[in-house]
């Protein structure tokens, strides 16, 4: 399997806290790699770092054997790196079908929208719908949605993206179990299609849809492999584990 | 899709049609007619500032800047035109300052069609070049504002302190009239109506379509969350500011009519006071819909113009009250009421349609319609 | 006579800079801690000027005489206003400009009505009409004292909010409301009572400012204008930016306006702005304790 993401010794500091640092990681394509680890392990960084929303102090980030490093964030969008945020942001003041419509994004330049409807029906669109089950709800405005189902408009924006690359923040933060289990059905509709790497808390999802688990700690990668050799392994047990222990001391 | 179009497109033609049949109800009372010239020129800044901030969230409160170079663009056409017997050509502010020749700038403006050109393109040209200058270090809001302000400050300190070019506090007085072809366009007649309420309506048509296009949608989008909408892959600063190059060059279309249905440009349509009404007219309106903005400014400066004469003071009270119990209490402006009372009434007729559709599955009636039962 | 025209100059921009610290301290409280765009600062300002016109010309109250009134006056009248019309509008930033400069206007022509349209002229207090010369140096006394207030006014505002129960619960509130009400302050009184300030320093700016500018219903809106720039650059919510905002531009309009002409002088102090809200968004000293 080729590698389709290749990090390389990165490292950021916000005001002399390190929260990434020496970070190597390398994701292959059509894979789908869950990122784990406590609060502040550095997990949500290195999405920002993928998707250029943070610049790394040191280290190289390659995708599809190019260095983006210092590539802007909407030049990364067009590469093929779209990217979920754990706070569900969707377009409030727009419907579902626009929100999805800003999403189609194969010709972002001014030139070519100018040439556009604001809306245009396709297969695509009625398919991406389907999947999420919103199709009922096509005219409604982002605003009206429940959190799950924007949850779910946020993913389907993606899939409409279309990006080889996708990067997920806790997708299934605020879920109700139902949806959790549906949102798993999503995500394993998307496997194989595109590359996935999901930051996610909720072990059960983890453990439904990982073929892959990374586990960070202090900004670093503490331990990789399948769910088993992960659950198993003593040192992800101690940083845990230790942290828990000290909770409840 | 198509009754999202079919009932604003309707509001459109209506305003037009509207607009288009003020010469034949006012007659030969040229004055009023030049005074509705006058407050349609006004709606095209309030119109440009739909489009950049109603549209994709830009607070441009120097839009003044823009209107006031179209103003200066065209006065300067027509000051030479009028100036053509004086000795050299030359205006006559310039005599009085003592400027020998006419400056170098000043030579392409005896062509009409530079002074067009220079009313929007120079509007146009600054506004990319300010926007490129914010939007890609990734000002907004209020900082946006402060910026356009204090542009607009110095534009015009600047026309008021190069007096010998720009004719300073006075500004340019005794304008020719606008010649076409030869023909000469009285701005109290017909045919200066007509060619304000055709660009007006031009304008209101082609922001129609931008408005609902997919670049409009993305505007839109910015508006709502520029951060996101960066991760689809759109550039979102040279969105930005493409919306507010077209509003400055659609300010600038404004400023040229104004200039020319009043004969004269000043420094006072660079001052703080109008760009800041623009922002009123625009908001009074509602700042969403591009029309609704044009009614705004038409109705707020009908109001105003109404009661001018005799409690000019006590008008612009009045302007002030109504401005502050629209922010309060119709943030979308006049517009926003009409489309939330339509969606309101289409919704109740809804609710009744459906209401009606399920009553008569609920009800199992054993006999079709058409039948008798026996 | 370089040494000499060079200090002259420099006294120049320091009065400016007092000047323009004087305009800006409130719309500084106001924005800094409330987030409002107090359009109607330079009305406040107005207001104050007039009040001042009124006490001398009227009741013949001399300038010195009348700053108490006139702050309190103008804290009224601003706390009204909270209490009306700005307190419904925290949660919409951009809208407060709209509305405080409806007021404004309103404020602007009710005062037409009530004064008339024409200049009005406020007069020096007699002790304070002289000129001192020190080194060769020719310094308008009034020129020193409002240098001089502007600085107590700033040490009170200093004191108010760093050292006092009312500014600790104000910075409560500016950090997090709803975390602030939960503790027991009342945000509603403490903005309403922050409004007031702001609005009564504007009133005491502008009765200094009356006798050196002509007074009229419409002086607001130059005054509105600098002050902003002066806040913005200086930094939201900081009182030392503004201080050197202040001080920074006061000088700058002194020179270029020695060089070139006061016109060029201001152009080049708002491209000045412009330039650094462009590179330093968060101004000159951004105040940490807002995220």
């Amino acid at each position: 399997m080729s590698a389709i993401l290749d990090l390389k010794g990165l490292e950021v500091s916000f005001d002399g806290f390190k929260a990434v640092s020496g970070l190597d990681l390398s994701v292959g394509e059509g894979e789908l790699l869950c990122l784990l680890g406590a609060n502040g392990a550095g997990k949500s960084t290195t999405l920002d770092l993928i998707c250029g929303k943070t610049l790394p102090t040191a280290g190289t980030i390659r995708f599809r054997d190019r260095d983006i490093t210092e590539v802007h964030e909407f030049r990364r969008a067009r590469l093929g790196i779209g990217r979920k945020f754990q706070v569900p942001t969707v377009f409030r003041e727009l419907t579902v079908e626009q929100n999805l419509e800003v999403a189609r994004s194969e010709y972002p330049g001014v030139l070519s929208t100018l040439r556009r409807l604001g809306v245009r029906r396709c297969d695509r669109l009625e398919e991406v719908l389907e999947l999420v089950g919103l199709t009922s709800k096509r005219r409604a405005q982002a605003s009206e949605l429940s959190h799950g189902e924007t949850q779910w408009l946020e993913i389907a924006m993606l899939v409409m993206q279309d990006s080889q690359l996708i990067l997920m923040d806790e997708p299934t933060a605020g879920m109700t179990i139902a949806e959790t289990s549906r949102t798993c059905e999503l995500f394993n509709r998307l496997r194989g299609r595109h590359t996935l790497v999901v930051v996610e808390h909720d072990m059960s999802f983890v453990r439904e849809i990982a073929e892959r688990i990374t586990v960070m700690h202090q900004g670093q990668v503490l331990a990789e492999g399948g769910v088993t050799d992960i659950e198993n392994n003593e040192a992800v047990r101690e940083a845990y584990l230790g942290s828990r222990g000290i909770a409840h001391a | 899709m198509s009754q999202k179009w079919l009932l604003p497109l309707l509001g459109y033609v209506a305003f037009s049609v509207a607009i288009l049949s003020v010469p034949a109800m006012v007659g030969d009372n040229v004055f009023l007619l030049n005074k509705y010239a006058r407050y349609l020129a006004l709606a095209l800044p309030a119109v440009a500032l739909a489009l950049c901030w109603g549209q994709a969230g830009i607070l441009n409160l120097g839009q003044g800047f823009s209107f006031g170079i179209g103003a200066y663009a065209i006065a300067m056409h027509l000051k030479l035109v009028a100036s053509a017997s004086n000795p050299g050509g030359l205006p006559d502010f310039m005599g009085w300052n003592n400027v020998g020749a006419l400056p170098w700038f000043w030579e392409p403006f005896h062509s009409l069609g530079f002074a067009v050109l220079a009313g929007i393109g120079v509007p146009v040209l600054l506004a990319s070049l300010l926007g490129w200058f914010m939007f890609r270090a990734r000002i907004a809001g209020v900082f946006v504002a402060i910026i356009t302000l204090a542009m607009l400050v110095v534009g015009n300190l600047l026309v008021v302190d190069q007096q010998r070019y720009t004719g300073g506090l006075n500004g340019m007085t005794d304008l020719a009239w606008l010649n076409v072809l030869g023909l000469q366009i009285d701005p109290y007649s017909r045919a200066f109506y007509y060619l304000t309420a055709g660009s007006l309506i031009a304008v209101l048509m082609a922001g129609f379509v931008l408005v609902r296009s997919k670049f409009g949608l993305i505007l839109q989008a910015i508006r709502g969350n520029p951060e996101r909408v960066r991760y689809f892959g759109y550039d979102v600063a040279r969105y930005q500011s493409v919306a507010f190059a077209t509003s400055a060059g659609v300010a600038g279309i404004g400023g040229m009519l104004y200039a020319m249905v009043l004969e004269f440009a000043s420094p006072t349509f660079m001052a703080v006071p109008l760009s800041l009404a623009f922002v009123i007219w625009c908001a009074v309106g509602g700042r969403q819909s591009l029309l609704a903005a044009a009614i705004g400014a038409v109705v707020v400066n009908a109001i105003q113009g109404s009661l001018s004469e005799a409690f000019l003071d006590t008008a612009q009270l009045l302007v002030g009250g109504i401005f502050v119990l629209v922010v309060l209490f119709l943030p979308r402006g006049l517009g926003g009421l009409v489309e939330d009372t339509a969606t309101r009434l289409h919704g109740a007729g809804a609710r009744l349609r459906r209401g009606r559709e399920a009553v008569e599955k609920s009800v199992d009636l054993p006999v079709k319609r058409g039948e008798v039962a026996k | 006579m370089a040494v000499e025209s060079f200090f002259s100059q420099a006294f120049t921009g320091l009065s400016i800079g007092s000047i323009l610290l004087l305009i800006a301290l409130g719309l500084a409280i106001i924005y800094g801690s409330m987030g409002v765009i107090n359009l109607a600062h330079g009305e406040f300002l107005m207001l104050g000027a007039y009040a001042t016109w009124f006490m001398q010309s009227q009741l013949g109250v001399g300038l010195l005489g009348s700053l108490v009134f006139v702050f309190v006056m103008v804290a009224a009248f601003g706390w009204l206003l909270e209490r009306t019309i700005v307190q419904f509008l925290y949660h919409r930033p951009l809208d407060t400009i709209l509305a405080t400069w409806g007021i404004g206007i309103m404020l602007q022509q009710g005062m037409r009505l009530l004064a008339g349209g024409e200049l009005r002229y406020v007069e020096l207090p007699g002790s304070l009409d002289v000129t001192l010369s020190l080194m060769g140096l020719e310094l308008p006394l009034y020129r020193i004292f409002i240098i001089v207030l502007t600085v107590g006014l700033l040490a009170a505002t200093w004191y108010l909010m760093k050292r006092t129960e009312f500014g600790m619960r104000l910075r409560a509130v500016t950090q997090n409301r709803a975390i602030a009400e939960s503790y027991g302050i009342n945000s509603k009184r403490v903005y309403s009572l922050t409004f007031a300030y702001g609005a009564g320093l504007a009133g005491v700016a502008g009765a200094l400012v009356a006798p050196i500018k002509s007074v009229s219903p419409d002086m607001g809106t130059a005054f509105v204008v600098d002050a902003f720039m002066v806040v913005v650059m200086g930094g939201v919510g900081s009182l030392l930016g503004a201080v050197v905002s202040a001080g920074v531009l006061g000088e700058l309009t002194a020179g270029v306006a020695y060089l070139l002409n006061d016109t060029l002088a201001k152009v080049l102090v708002f491209l000045t702005v412009i330039v650094v809200i462009r590179f330093r968004p968060q101004g000159l000293f951004p105040d940490r304790t807002r995220s």
